[in-house]
């Protein structure tokens, strides 16, 4: 199904995700983050994705300072309006599901936030280096925050 | 003695160092004229010689997996399909009696061989590009032989003969509405002959990163070169002595002059053609050689079987 | 061995490898082989394949991943082949030579014989650079 108009994106998302959205924020009429946990983001995708009918855009990963951050960015085009759920990963060891299986477009992405960040993708189907060199020493990220050099 | 005189023939004249001369001179008017209308310079007159000498030190690379000796040794099939071409033509243009009958099927069949010598090349390379250029090649030479063919069917119907030194000595006749279109038709079909723009899409530099002889280098790489221009040189000339009456105006006597000046219009209407049309399509050249080409061309015979 | 450099320095076929640059160098390099400076007349003609070139011309800032391709194409350039290499990012890796992904600069992976600076450097320089490099070739090995 498609959402009707920009007012109702909010309002329909929080009845097809119920308690798996933790929190909303509003930044504007086009521009909505939401947050989930990270066990739930097959589920919350496949809402999405496949349900309403949004695009991925794209997925950007932070290293913050509390936890890494994973945002992956729904654009609903039909409507014009971008919705941003936002997944927490412990520091220590950042592991998620990747959503690859289910929409093809985040295969590349996720394998860049894998060797720049080092988070680990669960049930990837081709996870291999994309943008660094393929003997890259392994366990070392460049986007860390914690990352001096390869010669450090 | 008769065999010195051959091998002096075949060596210098009309053989290899007349034709190469001859055909890399050819190679510099190309260029020279180019430059000149896109408002350069251009480059110096021993420019062409420069580019050969330059290739013969350059190392040969074969590559791997590749079928060696046919890579190696197909420059040099069409190097001496259009050496005995030259030859040929040659012995016709200057001795018209002595040819002997049936030697406009033999060129015919020796100037495709240079065509024939690049396909093989680029197949042998084991490069995908380069047997993308191979296989662009063979559909263009399908589609121009036919008309080409057929054009040249009508200086023979008129002249009664399939001799070379025949049709190079009867002239006045080819100012007929058949002669005319047939000599039209074989400019066309000869400006894809010498792979020249807008039919070069065996060799498009631009999409195919130098197409069918993509994977040669040095000496070989050179005699690829020779050749091509050994054909600007020997096609204009077979045009000549099959439609345009060899080296003489109306009858009798051979008068070089006269033949220098046919040739110099030929090859300003090549340079002229390359300059102002842009490369076609493979689908959209053989959809043109046999759509209005071949068309003409058989229009062209029919003409000239009905007399005019 | 007078023969060797008389005859590549007349003819002179071009190659451009480009390793990932902003394509300034690249512009720039095309400039120079418009009408306004004409290098055919020095002999010296773009090529589409490496194997028919004389002389690779290198630009931008090779990462580590592009180095390794690059040196696989300076092994398939004929030899006798000349480097140059065009613009800073390729001669030192300007600003980016600290980043994770560079090992700058190419000269350590493969023989430069000439280098251009300049971001990017002007036609007039690669002509100059061109002329100086046929006179270091005639000069030291004549």
């Amino acid at each position: 199904m498609r959402i009707p108009a920009q007012e109702q994106v909010l309002p329909v998302l929080r009845e097809k995700l119920g308690g798996r959205l933790l929190d909303a924020t509003v930044k504007s009429p086009v521009r909505i983050f939401l947050l989930v946990s990270a066990a739930d983001i097959m589920e919350v995708s496949r809402v999405i994705f496949r349900d309403l009918e949004a695009r991925l855009q794209t997925a950007t990963a932070t290293d913050a300072p509390d936890a890494f951050e994973i945002l992956y960015h729904w654009a609903f085009d039909y409507i014009g309006c971008v919705v941003s759920v936002r997944v927490k990963l412990d520091k220590q060891k950042p592991e998620i599901d990747s959503i690859a299986p289910l929409c093809r477009g985040a295969e590349w992405i996720e394998r860049e936030m894998w060797e720049l960040m080092g988070i680990a993708f669960r049930g990837h189907p081709d996870l291999r280096h994309l943008l660094l060199m393929d003997d890259w020493p392994a366990g070392k990220f460049p986007l860390r925050r914690d990352f001096k050099g390869l010669n450090a | 003695m008769d065999y010195l005189a051959t091998i002096v023939q075949l060596v210098l004249f009309p053989g290899l160092v007349f034709t190469a001369v001859a055909g890399l001179v050819t190679t510099w008017i190309d260029r020279k004229v180019t430059a000149r209308v896109q408002m350069r310079v251009g480059p110096p007159f021993l420019q062409p010689f420069y580019d050969i000498a330059k290739y013969l030190i350059k190392e040969t690379t074969v590559p791997a997996g590749s079928t060696r000796w046919v890579f190696l040794l197909a420059p040099l099939v069409g190097f001496a399909g259009v050496l005995l071409a030259s030859m040929i033509i040659w012995n016709a243009l200057l001795f018209p009696h002595k040819a002997f009958v049936g030697d406009l099927i033999v060129v015919l069949y020796l100037l495709t061989m240079p065509s024939l010598s690049v396909i093989l090349g680029a197949f042998a390379s084991r490069n995908p590009v380069a047997s993308l250029g191979g296989s662009r090649e063979m559909k263009l030479v399908m589609a121009y032989e036919l008309p080409f063919v057929l054009a040249i069917l009508v200086p023979v119907i008129k002249a009664h003969s399939i001799g070379l030194g025949q049709l190079a000595t009867t002239w006045s006749s080819y100012l007929a509405p058949s002669g005319v279109l047939a000599a039209i038709v074989a400019i066309v079909c000869m400006q894809a002959k010498l792979t020249l723009v807008p039919f070069d899409q065996a060799e498009a530099e631009t999409e195919l990163a130098g197409g069918a002889c993509l994977e040669y280098s040095g000496p070989p790489l050179g005699i690829f070169k020779l050749t091509r221009a050994m054909m600007q040189f020997v096609v204009p000339m077979f045009l000549i002595t099959v439609f345009f009456g060899g080296l003489n105006i109306g009858e009798g006597g051979i008068k070089i002059g006269y033949g220098i000046l046919k040739y110099i219009v030929l090859t300003v209407i090549i340079v002229l053609i390359r300059n102002t049309a842009p490369r076609l399509r493979i689908d959209q050249a053989v959809r043109f050689f046999w759509g209005p080409v071949s068309a003409a061309a058989m229009i062209a015979v029919v003409f000239a079987l009905l007399g005019w | 061995m007078s023969y060797v450099i008389n005859a590549l320095t007349k003819s002179l076929n071009v190659f451009h490898l480009a390793g990932s640059p902003c394509n300034n160098c690249d512009i720039e390099i095309l400039d120079a082989l418009t009408p306004k400076y004409d290098l055919e007349r020095f002999g010296i003609v773009l090529v589409g394949s490496v194997r028919h070139a004389d002389v690779l011309l290198l630009s931008g800032a090779f990462n580590r991943k592009a180095t390794i391709r690059a040196k696989t194409v300076y092994e398939q350039a004929p030899k006798p082949v000349v480097v140059i290499a065009i613009g800073n990012c390729a001669i030192t890796g300007n600003i980016f030579r600290d980043s994770y992904n560079l090992d700058p600069p190419i000269g350590k992976h493969i023989p430069v014989d000439a280098y251009i600076p300049g971001c990017p450097p002007k036609p007039e320089a690669m002509i100059s650079a061109v002329v100086k490099l046929i006179a270091k070739l005639k000069g030291t090995k004549a």
